[in-house]
């Protein structure tokens, strides 16, 4: 597995509730990126308040989690956090490790309209599916389990960059023109395109050739 | 419904409706202690006292009266001793029981003073009067000189703020600090001596006076509707007598002509008085009906106050009484409360204006009755305590209760009809699907009709939930709960209502093989929760028409978004094209129905057009801004 250039030093949050899942994922990490400085934080509350003063490059969190501390886990406080995550930091790195990823589907559009990576892992997968997963977020790759996917669905804007790049062969700059958005906004567009095609990196193949194979399979493209 | 309940609702009922009326109640006992309402009170309580039946001549009392004719004749003013000693003379010829001299005498009037001297000086049963209390101008009168101090009473009297009296004074210290009766008490006694009965102090009050068994009751300061009334020295409350004629007046002429019968004056009190206006010897009431309302003579007035106390000693005549403190405001509260319920049990404004027209004429009645029997008991705070409550405020709460009532039947409709949009948008459209295909089967199932049936049986049920009123208070909390969900942003409520339609098992959703969605933050500052809730089940209707009419389609895209200043919702599919007339109108029908109800309550417009190349739109637009049209 490639790791990618690190510039400067890079910072991980995780946030888990559990001390022992914790300090698994934080001794797995550490063998993986043995220079990036990782903290942690056990709850909603403290987590917002890590996010607010680091600005991490990646949080990687559960869905089920106490508020503050004292108070009882709840699904509901978990999947908060995150909405108020994806809010406030729309470019943020995201790696959610649960057990109940299906709740996720709540939170469909927000996810949608997230500009950073997005990857769900379930806990109960190995740990090389772990690394995947924070390695695609930190690509600002999407990766969403079918289950939440529901189906083929798009947003509009997805389909026009679709529409522009394979049947104008347009490029990612004249797309963005053409849409009147960001560069980076299109970059992000793929990535959610991806997800929905099932079209993950592969050393030997070329991504763009391989997302228009599939749209016409999926018959995005008429 | 079990009696706990039932009391435990109507005491709910009267914590919400009756705490104005409470306050009401609460604000007239604050009027009266701080005496807003004496003089009210007092006006009512003299009205009462002269609509008495007459009562008979006192026979115990004979006042002579020194006429404006008698001092025309003698030609002197004041009257000599020499005629008063004549008058005196010829009385006792009479042997009276006792007689009052109600004239003052301080200063000789010659000529005969040395005869007045001599004879106030031998007989016993003569009582003069001194003015005891200094007037403005700081005198006092002294008693004729020659009178024993024991022969002499007060004439002093204690007026109200209005001027009237209403209470007799029977004793008191004078500035100098020295116990003096009044005149009234020195006769009264000086008579009821003769009878055997004995000045006492009272028992229950050992500072009141007492004959035998008669006590007379002290007036306090806020004895009956008085507030903080000066209640110095030994005062009652004066029960005059009612009738045109109480006593029998004589002129000084008729004694000195000696046309009298002696059966008149032998034994008796004779009260000797100047009965002109010029003298000016006069007293107001308000409690004495007469030819010159409120106003009598002196004298006569102090015939009233020793005939009460006689009679009441010998005739057992009540004397006036009131109730402790405590039962009078427990009255007043009665009656209020009395009126709260009026406004309560009785909702038809007339039956309250009849219901309170009875409770006004029995309190009035009841008061009446009281003061006949010698009770003065607060009217007026209990009657305004009575009528505020029963037509004023109280009444005006419970009638908007009633309103806040019947807007609860109206949310419990709302309820009735959204469980029926439930089972129109659920288990009836799988049974149309079920029987549409079961029509379109060559071999006709046996079991259609029983489909049909049930079709219909499911149907009937709206009409008849429309007509239910249900009183049940859970319907209520379900009703919040849903309130509740509802608080989401609604564009995560729409997403969450494609997400669950879109897993119905409706026979084209499941083909469909690209889904376009976008779901983006709409203005629902004006939205009410029914509005929200109308627009989800507008959302799961569309998509349930796609499930169930658009054949082949393969592509579905639905959008709730912000265009301009349009809010839209939009379902299009790319399927057959379903027939724009409705296979089966009825169903179609009431969901198209409903879609254009809430298009007219947000003030949008609902529209159902071909797609291009093929399919079907389905769209609901609302302003976003305005708002004037179906704010409540």
């Amino acid at each position: 597995m490639s790791q990618i250039p690190q510039p400067q030093k890079q910072t991980f949050l995780v946030v888990d509730d559990h001390a022992l899942v914790l300090d698994g994922t934080l001794s797995i990490l550490k063998q993986a990126y043995p220079e990036v400085d990782i903290l942690t934080a056990q709850t909603a509350e403290e987590a917002l308040k890590q996010t607010e003063q680091t600005d991490p490059d990646l949080v990687i969190l559960d869905l089920v989690m106490p508020d503050t501390i004292g108070e009882t886990a709840q699904a509901n406080s978990g999947l908060q956090l995150l909405k108020t995550l994806m809010e406030l930091h729309p470019k943020l790195n995201l790696v959610v490790q649960s057990a109940h990823t299906r709740t996720l589907i709540w939170l469909k559009s927000t996810i949608d309209n997230h500009m950073g990576g997005f990857t769900v892992v379930d806990k109960s997968q190995p740990v090389k599916d772990l690394l995947t997963m924070v390695d695609w977020a930190l690509r600002e790759r999407t990766y969403t389990p079918k289950e939440i996917r529901n189906g083929l669905q798009l947003k509009p804007a997805w389909m026009q960059v679709l529409q522009f790049a394979f049947q104008e062969s347009l490029q990612d700059t004249a797309i963005a023109k053409r849409m009147n958005v960001s560069e980076r906004t299109v970059q992000y567009y793929w990535s959610k395109i991806r997800d929905v095609l099932e079209v993950y990196p592969d050393e030997d193949k070329n991504l763009r050739i391989q997302t228009e194979v599939r749209a016409r399979e999926a018959g995005l493209l008429d | 419904m079990g009696a706990f309940s039932a009391i435990k609702k109507e005491i709910a009922v009267w914590r919400r409706g009756a705490l104005p009326g409470l306050v009401v109640l609460v604000g007239v006992i604050i009027a009266r202690l701080t005496g807003s309402l004496q003089f009210l009170e007092l006006v009512t309580f003299d009205k009462f006292l002269r609509l008495r039946p007459p009562e008979p001549l006192d026979e115990r009392i004979v006042i002579v009266g020194i006429t404006e004719a008698d001092i025309q004749r003698t030609r002197t003013y004041p009257i000599s001793d020499r005629d008063i000693a004549a008058l005196l003379q010829r009385l006792q010829t009479y042997q009276p029981a006792a007689i009052g001299l109600d004239i003052v005498r301080d200063i000789p009037v010659e000529p005969g003073h040395a005869t007045l001297a001599s004879l106030f000086r031998t007989t016993q049963n003569v009582i003069g009067v001194e003015v005891a209390f200094p007037d403005r101008s700081g005198y006092t009168v002294a008693p004729p000189p020659a009178l024993p101090s024991e022969q002499v009473g007060f004439a002093d009297s204690v007026l109200d703020a209005d001027g009237y009296q209403r209470r007799s004074l029977l004793g008191a210290h004078n500035p100098q600090q020295e116990y003096r009766f009044s005149f009234t008490l020195q006769v009264a006694e000086r008579y009821l001596a003769k009878q055997g009965i004995e000045l006492e102090n009272g028992i229950r009050d050992v500072e009141a006076m007492r004959f035998g068994s008669t006590e007379l009751t002290r007036v306090q300061p806020n004895s009956g509707g008085y507030v903080r009334a000066d209640s110095g020295g030994n005062q009652i409350l004066l029960n005059v007598r009612s009738g045109a004629t109480p006593f029998r007046v004589l002129s000084l002429t008729q004694i000195q002509t000696g046309q009298v019968d002696p059966a008149w004056l032998r034994g008796r009190i004779v009260l000797i008085g100047v009965m002109s206006f010029s003298a000016k010897d006069l007293a107001s009431s308000g409690a004495i009906a007469g030819i010159n309302p409120g106003q009598v003579y002196g004298v006569e007035m102090q015939a009233h106050a020793i005939s009460q106390i006689l009679s009441a000693m010998l005739d057992q005549r009540p004397l006036l009484r009131v109730w402790h403190e405590g039962w009078e405001y427990g009255w007043i509260v009665a009656w209020g409360l009395l009126g709260i319920s009026l406004g309560r049990f009785l909702q038809s404004p007339w039956k309250i204006l009849l219901g309170l027209g009875v409770a006004v004429a029995s309190l009035m009645g009841i008061g009446y009755g009281l003061i006949l029997l010698g009770w003065w008991v607060p009217i007026v705070p209990a009657l305004l305590g009575l009528v505020l409550n029963g037509i004023g405020l109280t009444a005006a709460l419970f009638y908007r209760h009633e309103q806040e009532l019947r807007l609860r039947l109206e949310e419990r409709q709302f309820v009735i009809e959204q469980t029926f949009n439930a089972i129109h948008s659920g288990p009836l459209q799988t049974l149309v699907s079920t029987l549409r295909k079961a029509q379109t089967e060559k071999n006709l199932s046996p079991v259609l009709p029983d489909l049909q049936r049930l079709s219909q049986e499911l149907r009937t049920i709206y009409a008849s939930v429309q007509r239910e009123a249900i009183a049940d208070e859970a319907h209520l909390q379900m009703h919040s709960a849903i309130d509740l969900a509802l608080q989401a942003p609604l564009h995560d409520l729409l997403y969450t209502v494609y997400c669950n339609t879109l897993e119905r098992d409706l026979p084209h959703l499941q083909a469909l093989k690209v889904k376009i969605v976008q779901f983006d933050p709409l203005n629902t500052r004006h939205l009410r929760l029914e509005h929200k809730r109308g627009l989800c089940r507008f959302l799961e209707e569309a998509l349930c028409n796609v499930g169930k009419y658009a054949v082949g389609a393969t592509k579905l895209t639905v959008i709730c978004t912000q265009e301009d200043q349009q809010q839209v919702i939009r379902v299009s599919d790319n399927g057959m094209g379903e027939p724009l007339e409705p296979t089966l109108p009825s169903t179609r029908g009431l969901g198209t129905q409903l879609a254009k109800n809430l298009a007219k309550q947000l003030g949008g417009t609902f529209r159902r057009y071909p797609n291009q190349p093929k399919g079907t739109v389905c769209e609901l637009t609302w302003s976003a801004t305005r708002s004037w049209f179906w704010q409540r």
